[in-house]
Formats: C-alpha cells, sequence, structure tokens
C-alpha cells in the first residue's frame, strides 16, 4: 500500500488546498479585533510569585501607590519666580480634576505640607497657598524649600532650577490617558520652562505604542524586504509572493491563536511576527533545489516531487530543531518567554505543514517555461555566489588544520569575552537616547533624587519598636550609609519626619535636627506630625502598630544591579551593627533585580535543554552520534563567538540577549543539517566521487540554499535595526550576525573539520 | 423651612446642644488593610452665646500610650481662624498651632477639624434637594456648594433628620463630581434630652481609609468652668474633668 504523501495530494489538488489555506486564514484573521497588549513588565511574573506577592503586602501594608507619574518642569534660570510659580500652581489644579489621578496625595508646591515654626507658633499649611509675588515674600519660600531636607531632591532641585510635580494613579488609572492629559495642559502654558513627564506607566504605555508600531509597520516592511530579496534572487515575482504568503499564512495562524486563547500581546510575542518571516525562509532549499531539478526532469509535477523527497528530511528536522529550540522556552518560569516559546513553535510547524502543502501547490500554477528560464539562471558553476561558496569551502577543505587552529584561537578569545559579561537590565534603556521617556528620565535624575524607587523595609517583632530611639538611630544611620552610594539619590523615611518636628519644636534650632532622646518624644511627634500632615505621610513610612518602617531609597539608575548594590550595603550595615530588626528589600526597582535574576537562571536552564534537544535531533536526523557532534560545532561556535563580542564590547547580558541564546541554536542548527545531510546523500548518490568534490558539490549547491537563507534572514532582521526601541535593535542585530556567521561557520568549518576526521567519521561506514 | 433655617437648626442640635458637653471619645482609625490604630480621649466644650457662636474645646488624650497627658484646646470663633494650642508633655512645652488649613485632618483621622468644630453657614449656599427616609427617619437632603472654590470639595449632600435635626448622612463629592468622603450617623441616644450621635463614622472611599467614633460616656451641663481653657490646666489638667 502507497503511504500517503501531502506533498502529492497536493500537487493533484493544489485548488482545493490554496482554497483550504485561505479559509482557515480567514478564520484565525477573525480573532484579531479581540487582541490585548501587556506592557507591564512586572506580569513577567506570575502574580503568585514571592516577589510580588511580598510587593503587594508592602503596598498595602504603607499604602503605596502602584503607579506614579512624575512632571518636571526645568527653568534655567529658575524656578524660583512668580511666573513659574504661578504656572506651577495652575498647571497643578488641574491636574488634580484629571480622572484617575489619586488628587489627595499629589505632591506638588502648592499640595506639599510644610510644617514650621513661627514664634511660639507652628505653623501647617501647603508650602504654597499664594504665589510670592515680593522679594520678602520669595526669601521666605527660599528659606522654607532649602531649610527643609524633605524638599530638597524631592520638589527642589539643589540648583533650584528644577521642581517636579508627583501624580500617583488610582488603582486601573489609565496611566497613558493622564500622560497625555499632562502633556496637554502644559503645552498651553507658554514660556522658557522645560517640561518633562516621566515614571513608570508613561515608560511602559509609551513602550506599549511603540510596539504596536513595531507590529504594525516593521514587520511588514521586514516582509518587504524579504519579498524584493527573493525577487532578486528567483526573479519571479509571483514565487516570490508565493514564498511570502508562505510567512504571512503562519503569522496569522500563530497569532490568532495566540489572540484567540486569550493571552495578550507582550514584548516578547511582538517579535514572533518577524521571526516566523525569518523562519519561513528555511522554504528557500525547497525552491533552491526545485530549481536544480526542474533542469534534469523537465517535467514539473515529477521535478516537484523529486525536490520534496531531496529536501523533506532535513527541511523537516530543521524545523523540529527549530520548534525544539523555541519549545524549551515553554519550560521557563517567565510567562511571557513561554507564550512566546509557545507561539514560534507552533508558527514554525504549522510553516512546515504548510511547505509540504500550500507551496508544491502554489508551484503548479507556475507556467514551465518561465521556470525553465529561472533555472537556466541557476547554474551551480556560473553563479557567482557558489563559486565563493566553493572557493570559500575550499580553504576548509586544503588547509584544515590551519582553519581549525585559527577558530580554536577565536574560541579561546571569546571565552575570555564571556567571562566580562555584565548581567544587567534597564528598562528604560530599552527606550534610544534621544526619545522623550529617555531624556525626562535623565534630567530628571541629575536634577532631583531618582526616578528609580526601591524600599528597604525594616521589621522588628514588638509593637512600637519603630518609636524608639535606638530603631530611629538606626535607620537614620543605615540611611546616611545608603546615601554614600553613588547610585542613590536620596533616602526618607519615618525618622526623617520625627526630625523636622523636633526642629520645629525648638524654634527651628538646627541643633534639634536629630533623632529625639526618649521614646515618648518620638511618639509625640509622630502624634504631631500625623496631626499635621497628610494621613499617607506617616502611613507612607510606618506601618499602623509601629513594628515596620519603611525606607524609601531613591536610585539615580533603573539599572537591576543598582538595588543589589543597595541590598549588600544593607547587609553589610547590620553585620558591622548587630540589630534586633531584620531588613527586606521592596519596590519596582527590587522586582526588576529579581525578574532580572529569574530571567538569567530561567536562561542558563533554557540554553542546557536546547543544547540537549538540539543535539538529540542532530544524532537522530544523522542517525549517529560523530555526525551530530560535528553538525555541533559550527553552531557553538558562532553562539561563542557573539556572546565573546557582546562581552567584549561591554553591553549589558538583559533579556533580550538571554533570551537570544536559546533561539539562535534552534535556528542557526538549521544550516548544519542542511550541508550533513545533503553531504551524507550526495556521497550514497555519487560512489565514484572523492569526499573533497562532494563537500565542493554540497558548499556549492545546498550550500547556495544555505546562504540565500541566511540572507534573507538577516535581510529581514536588518529592518529591525532600524526600530524605536532598543530590544528590537539587539535582536535585529543579534540575529542578522548569527546567520551570517553560522552560514559562513557551516560552509568554511564543516569541510575542514569533515576532511581533518574523515578516518574516524566514516570507520565502519560503506565507503 | 427654608433651606438655611434647616442648617441652622441642625447646626444647633449637632454641634451646640446644651451649655456645655464632657464626652469620652474613642477613635478608630482603619486603614483599607484592616490595620488599626486608636485615640482616645476627654472631650470638654462649652459654648458662649448662640448657637453658631463662640465656643472652647479641651481635649486630653489617654490614648495611644505615649501621648498620654497630651492636651489640645481650640477657641472657635464665627467667620475667623480658631486658635489652638497643643501641649507637648515630653518637653512640658505649649505650642500655639495655626493651621491655616481647616480641611487638614484631625489626628490623622478621616475627620477634619472642620468636621469636629462645623463649617460656617454662610461660607456655603444650602438648597433643599429631596426628602428622603433613611431607615426610619424622614431627612430632608440639603445640597451645600462652599461659596468659594478653594474647598477641596466641590458639594455636599446632608441628610437631615427632620425631628432632632441631626445630620443623619453626609456625602461628600470632588471637584470631578464623584463621591468620595461619606458621613454616617450610627447610633443615636438621647442625653438629658438631647438626641446625641453616640456612634459616626467617616469613610473616604478612594483610600478606602475609615475612621470610626464613639462616645463612651457623654454628658451635658456638667458645669465647665471658664478657666479650664488655659494655658495653665493645658498643661495641668484638673483631675475631675478627665477622670
Amino acid at each position: 500500500m502507497k503511504k500517503f504523501s501531502l506533498v502529492e495530494f497536493s500537487v493533484d489538488h493544489p485548488k482545493l488546498i490554496v482554497a483550504l489555506s485561505i479559509i482557515l486564514t480567514l478564520l484565525f484573521l477573525t480573532q484579531f479585533p479581540k487582541v490585548r497588549t501587556d506592557t507591564n513588565p512586572k506580569n513577567m511574573l506570575p502574580p503568585t510569585s514571592a516577589v510580588r506577592v511580598w510587593n503587594d503586602e508592602v503596598e498595602k501594608t504603607f499604602g503605596l501607590y502602584e503607579d506614579m507619574i512624575v512632571l518636571g518642569i526645568q527653568y534655567e534660570k529658575g524656578i524660583l519666580n512668580p511666573d513659574t510659580l504661578g504656572k506651577v500652581q495652575r498647571i497643578t489644579d488641574e491636574i488634580l480634576k484629571i480622572k484617575g489621578v489619586a488628587a489627595r496625595d499629589v505632591s506638588s508646591f502648592t499640595t506639599i505640607d510644610n510644617v514650621t515654626v513661627e514664634g511660639e507658633t507652628l505653623k501647617v499649611s501647603p508650602l504654597m497657598t499664594t504665589v510670592p509675588k515680593t522679594d520678602k515674600e520669595m526669601f521666605v519660600m527660599r528659606k522654607a524649600l532649602f531649610e527643609n531636607p524633605l524638599f530638597i531632591g524631592r520638589i527642589i532641585s539643589k540648583d533650584g532650577k528644577t521642581t517636579a510635580i508627583y501624580v500617583p494613579l488610582e488603582k486601573g488609572g489609565n496611566g497613558k490617558e493622564i500622560a497625555d492629559k499632562i502633556r496637554e495642559i502644559v503645552k498651553k502654558k507658554f514660556g522658557d520652562e522645560h517640561y518633562y513627564v516621566a515614571g513608570d506607566p508613561v515608560a511602559r504605555d509609551t513602550f506599549g505604542a511603540d510596539m504596536f508600531k513595531l507590529m504594525a509597520v516593521f514587520a511588514p516592511i521586514a516582509g518587504m524586504v524579504m519579498l524584493l530579496v527573493r525577487f532578486l534572487m528567483f526573479k519571479d515575482l509571483f514565487l516570490s509572493i508565493t514564498l511570502m504568503m508562505d510567512a504571512m499564512i503562519s503569522i496569522v495562524w500563530s497569532m490568532g491563536l495566540l489572540i484567540a486563547l486569550g493571552f495578550p500581546i507582550h514584548i516578547m510575542s511582538s517579535m514572533a511576527p518577524v521571526f516566523l518571516m525569518a523562519i519561513a525562509t528555511d522554504s528557500m532549499h525547497i525552491f533552491n533545489e526545485f530549481y536544480f531539478r526542474f533542469r534534469e526532469k523537465k517535467d514539473k509535477r515529477a521535478a516537484i516531487i523529486a525536490t520534496m523527497s531531496a529536501v523533506s528530511r532535513p527541511v523537516r528536522n530543521t524545523a523540529l530543531a527549530t520548534a525544539a529550540g523555541f519549545g524549551v522556552l515553554l519550560f521557563m518560569n517567565i510567562i511571557p518567554v513561554k507564550v512566546f516559546g509557545g507561539l514560534v513553535a507552533f508558527g514554525t510547524i504549522a510553516l512546515r505543514v504548510l511547505s509540504f502543502s500550500f507551496i508544491p501547490a502554489m508551484f503548479t500554477f507556475v507556467k514551465d517555461e518561465k521556470i525553465e528560464k529561472i533555472a537556466r539562471s541557476e547554474d551551480i558553476s556560473a553563479g557567482g555566489m557558489s563559486l565563493f561558496l566553493r572557493k570559500l569551502a575550499g580553504v576548509g577543505i586544503h588547509k584544515p588544520l590551519t582553519t581549525v587552529l585559527v577558530g580554536v584561537v577565536l574560541v579561546i578569545a571569546a571565552i575570555i569575552g564571556i567571562s566580562k559579561t555584565v548581567v544587567n537590565n534597564n528598562l528604560v534603556e530599552w527606550f534610544k537616547k534621544g526619545s522623550d521617556v529617555r531624556v525626562a528620565d535623565t534630567v530628571m535624575n541629575k536634577a532631583l533624587g531618582g526616578t528609580s524607587l526601591g524600599y528597604i523595609v525594616a521589621i522588628s517583632d514588638k509593637d512600637d519598636y519603630i518609636k524608639t530611639p535606638e530603631a530611629m538611630r538606626y535607620i537614620e544611620g543605615l540611611q546616611r550609609r545608603l546615601e554614600k552610594l553613588p547610585v542613590v539619590g536620596k533616602t526618607t523615611s519615618v525618622v526623617d519626619y520625627v526630625k523636622r518636628i523636633n526642629r520645629v519644636l525648638h524654634n527651628d534650632n538646627p541643633k534639634y535636627d536629630a533623632v529625639p532622646e526618649n521614646k515618648e518624644m518620638i511618639g509625640q511627634y509622630l502624634f504631631i506630625f500625623a496631626m499635621s500632615a497628610k494621613p499617607s505621610d506617616l502611613d507612607n513610612v510606618a506601618d499602623y502598630p509601629f513594628r515596620k518602617a519603611n525606607i524609601w531609597v531613591q536610585l539615580k539608575t533603573w539599572d537591576a544591579k543598582a538595588m543589589e548594590s543597595v541590598i549588600a550595603a544593607v547587609n553589610d550595615y547590620r553585620k558591622e551593627n548587630p540589630t534586633p530588626m531584620e531588613f527586606k528589600p521592596a519596590g519596582i526597582a527590587y522586582f526588576n533585580l529579581v525578574w532580572n535574576h529569574e530571567v538569567l537562571w530561567d536562561m542558563v536552564k533554557g540554553l542546557i535543554l536546547a543544547l540537549i534537544a538540539v543535539f538529540a535531533i542532530l544524532a537522530y536526523d544523522f542517525r549517529s552520534i560523530k555526525w551530530a557532534m560535528i553538525g555541533y560545532i559550527p553552531l557553538l561556535f558562532t553562539i561563542l563567538l557573539i556572546y565573546g563580542v557582546v562581552g567584549f564590547v561591554g553591553k549589558d547580558f538583559d533579556m533580550p540577549i538571554s533570551v537570544m541564546s536559546c533561539l539562535s541554536l534552534g535556528m542557526a542548527v538549521d544550516f548544519a543539517i542542511h550541508f550533513v545531510s545533503r553531504l551524507r546523500q550526495r556521497l550514497k548518490e555519487t560512489p565514484g566521487e572523492s569526499l573533497s568534490d562532494a563537500l565542493l558539490w554540497t558548499a556549492a549547491r545546498p550550500g547556495k540554499g544555505i546562504m540565500r537563507n541566511a540572507i534573507l534572514f538577516a535581510a529581514a532582521f536588518a529592518v529591525m535595526l532600524f526600530a524605536p526601541l532598543t530590544p528590537y535593535i539587539t535582536v535585529g542585530a543579534f540575529i542578522v550576525s548569527m546567520m551570517l556567521l553560522s552560514a559562513l561557520m557551516t560552509i568554511l568549518y564543516l569541510p575542514a573539520l569533515i576532511t581533518l576526521t574523515q578516518g574516524w567519521l566514516f570507520k565502519g561506514e560503506a565507503r | 423651612m427654608t433651606a438655611d433655617e434647616i442648617m441652622k437648626k441642625s447646626q444647633a442640635s449637632f454641634l451646640y446642644p446644651g451649655a456645655d458637653l464632657k464626652a469620652r471619645v474613642m477613635m478608630r482609625l482603619i486603614s483599607k488593610g484592616g490595620q488599626e490604630r486608636v485615640r482616645e480621649m476627654m472631650m470638654l466644650r462649652k459654648n458662649y452665646g448662640q448657637p453658631g457662636g463662640e465656643q472652647k474645646y479641651f481635649m486630653y488624650f489617654y490614648q495611644p500610650a505615649d501621648v498620654r497627658n497630651m492636651t489640645f484646646m481650640v477657641y472657635k470663633y464665627p467667620g475667623k481662624d480658631a486658635d489652638r494650642w497643643l501641649f507637648v508633655p515630653a518637653i512640658n512645652m505649649v505650642r500655639r498651632i495655626a493651621a491655616q488649613d481647616k480641611r487638614s485632618s484631625f489626628v490623622g483621622s478621616d475627620f477634619t477639624y472642620e468636621d469636629i468644630s462645623g463649617r460656617n453657614l454662610e461660607d456655603d449656599a444650602h438648597a433643599v434637594v429631596k426628602e428622603e427616609k433613611i431607615g426610619d427617619r424622614d431627612c430632608t437632603v440639603i445640597k451645600s456648594t462652599p461659596k468659594t472654590a478653594e474647598m477641596e470639595y466641590s458639594y455636599k449632600l446632608s441628610w437631615i433628620d427632620r425631628t432632632s435635626f441631626l445630620p443623619i448622612k453626609e456625602e461628600y463629592y470632588d471637584k470631578k463630581d464623584e463621591l468620595y468622603r461619606v458621613f454616617s450617623a450610627d447610633e443615636i441616644k438621647d442625653v438629658k434630652g438631647h438626641p446625641t450621635i453616640m456612634k459616626r463614622s467617616m469613610k473616604n472611599l478612594l483610600s478606602g481609609h475609615m475612621t470610626e467614633v464613639s462616645f463612651l460616656k457623654a454628658d451635658y451641663n456638667v458645669g465647665i468652668e471658664d478657666s479650664l481653657f488655659t494655658e495653665r490646666f493645658l498643661k495641668q489638667p484638673p483631675k475631675r474633668w478627665i477622670e
């Protein structure tokens, strides 16, 4: 009984296959309007993860807001003038009216509490109730600002040129809408002041918008570039479009499935279309072979079937390897990475099904004469690229030892580079240098205390312990220690408030800007503070039973390692100064740190899994461990070289880079699979030929497919180099270099290695 | 009755009953997450003149423990900022407090100073909105809109009991016209012929924070002498008033 062949069925019923593909595609397309995005970095880890549970608890205990927008206002001549302060007042008033803004806790000149003393009278009021008009009033304001450490670095910069309005959002408030409204408000204010809108929700939502732009603009551009490159290669529009459709169909299927299953599109999955387009280039091998076969067979149907039987195994197995490379991501802890892995693995399999059905079916629609014309130009010996590839392989074959030694030297250099790798992640640096988000962040970090916020929570086991002088002094000491770190801009704790009240009660005498001597004083000062300030001010820094205190640590950088140095400093301080209190980090800066570590360990795990999976697939495909090892080498070589360069250049080993490691394995292995399987097939088919000749043939014929594949792949990803977001640029650069490098490595190093080890490789084989 | 007349009667029965008042007050400040802070105090109040006129307040704190012996005194004048004094026992010092912001929180609770001592009736425009029953009480709903725009709320609705004239419920609407603060009188008892709110609460819907106030004991016309409201007694309150 003859086995059912999808290829033959498709060639015999081409219209049915094409119609089916289109209907399925339309079905998946109906899911698209339900699309949702999720750009909140928090969702990188599940809500049940320890760090999120702890952060939620801290937020609840201290009544903290999850999201805060910061509006920076800068004026070169100093903001302390009636005109600018008038603007601050009006802008604040308008911000308070925006829906979704937690108006009661907005901090600005007109809303922040100021406790001062005049004679015997304590004065409690917002810092600015009316705009100071006279020089004398302005002098009083200046004094109030610069003598109060709570204000410096928060609502006034040391140089007096920058102020900020802190706008916390209610739960569920739309960050983008509110930021846009704030931008509208400041746009109407004329003058020389500069306005900067910063903060987590702004970055997140800008990222989301850019991400969509990227999907809607860059993916199609990448598609067009590939179409053009293909057209230049094959000089046939119909076939080029066929290949393009193949990619498009699988993109629609997988994105449709993703949306239908209710997953939001995250930064990772937004890259899937470009990945699928690139993976689709593997069908290049079918075309490549088809033209050669057609010249030999002169019959379209026979050529198609012969082509498919020649390339089916490598094409199938490369798909398997690619799917496995992405599939291992399903074992990660980071949800968006998992989703992305599953998505691309599904798309890859869809692509392969299409390669064996849709593509052969489409072939039947091409006129014979046309194919003949193209096929004629596809001559091994004449083709410029084939000549180059023969030469390249020749170097490997004739000087194998030198080639390998050069490789060994490069690997050693790469390992040195890898040892210099810096593990870090910086969300703000996901934006380009000149971008609004990045500029705003840089300006604010320079002028004020720092935009990245971490917390150190002091925990004791006794109620009211925080009110004791020893706890207060301890926390104060810790704050001074933390402020010595270059990454820390400002720290704030309950101690600062107690000290402030102490000073104010003692007629503003700077001598009393210190922790009071006994617990009664502290308790009473805190009570006075609670009477004079917004309740949230105290809640933010101490819990109700005064068992816990929350130290705010403002960091001047979003580097994950910044928080690491804070935690290390806390631990050192605690070692040197024993205390019954425990200290636990929290906040978004801490979350970024945890997430960063999580990504790294996930990726180490993923890489090991991918290495095993890919090796297993190679061994299965070649039915030989030896050949699998040989095929493995160019792949490892490429990856080592790229990470070596990353290490040498000093680029942070961040999320996009680490995710790339598993993916690249799955994709770069394709070339080795094609090369080795076609070489062995050739050796079997032409028994008289020498090994060097067979190698040269492989380099020139399937090698051309490999090279074309790599160039197409690189062309598609090169588009990403112009993306507005750095993770996409990183991914683009990584894939472009990896594809080109691994194609070259395959064609240069496989012949060299096979020549060198032929005695061992072919031992026991019938050759 | 006009809205203004109702509000005037309400002010008299809510804030000015009797010649004076002695009440032991327990305040529970409850956070959204269920954490609690307690304030316990003796509140002594004396009227000077007609309802709506001058009043003096004397407060002595029992809890939290570390503020025991702290006292707080307020002279309230119609149409003028109140004078406030605070005695801080730990440093044995009396300080005047000039709080420009009447809307700031009273000892960290959800009640503002103004909620405790009352707002000047002329500062708002009052209008009857409707009649409505709350429980078995017939109430008139009054809308009070501040005449100056500087208030943090845009208007307040009060449910005034038609028999006792006590506010049974109050709703505060913010600048975005959204309800954000709710007062409710939860238990009313007759004390020496004056219907008195023994339990009340104020809930902030935005922060989820809430304050419950109960009068553990309350008595009118107890004969508070004028001399109590002086700095001398602020530092050393007479035993009979704080026991």
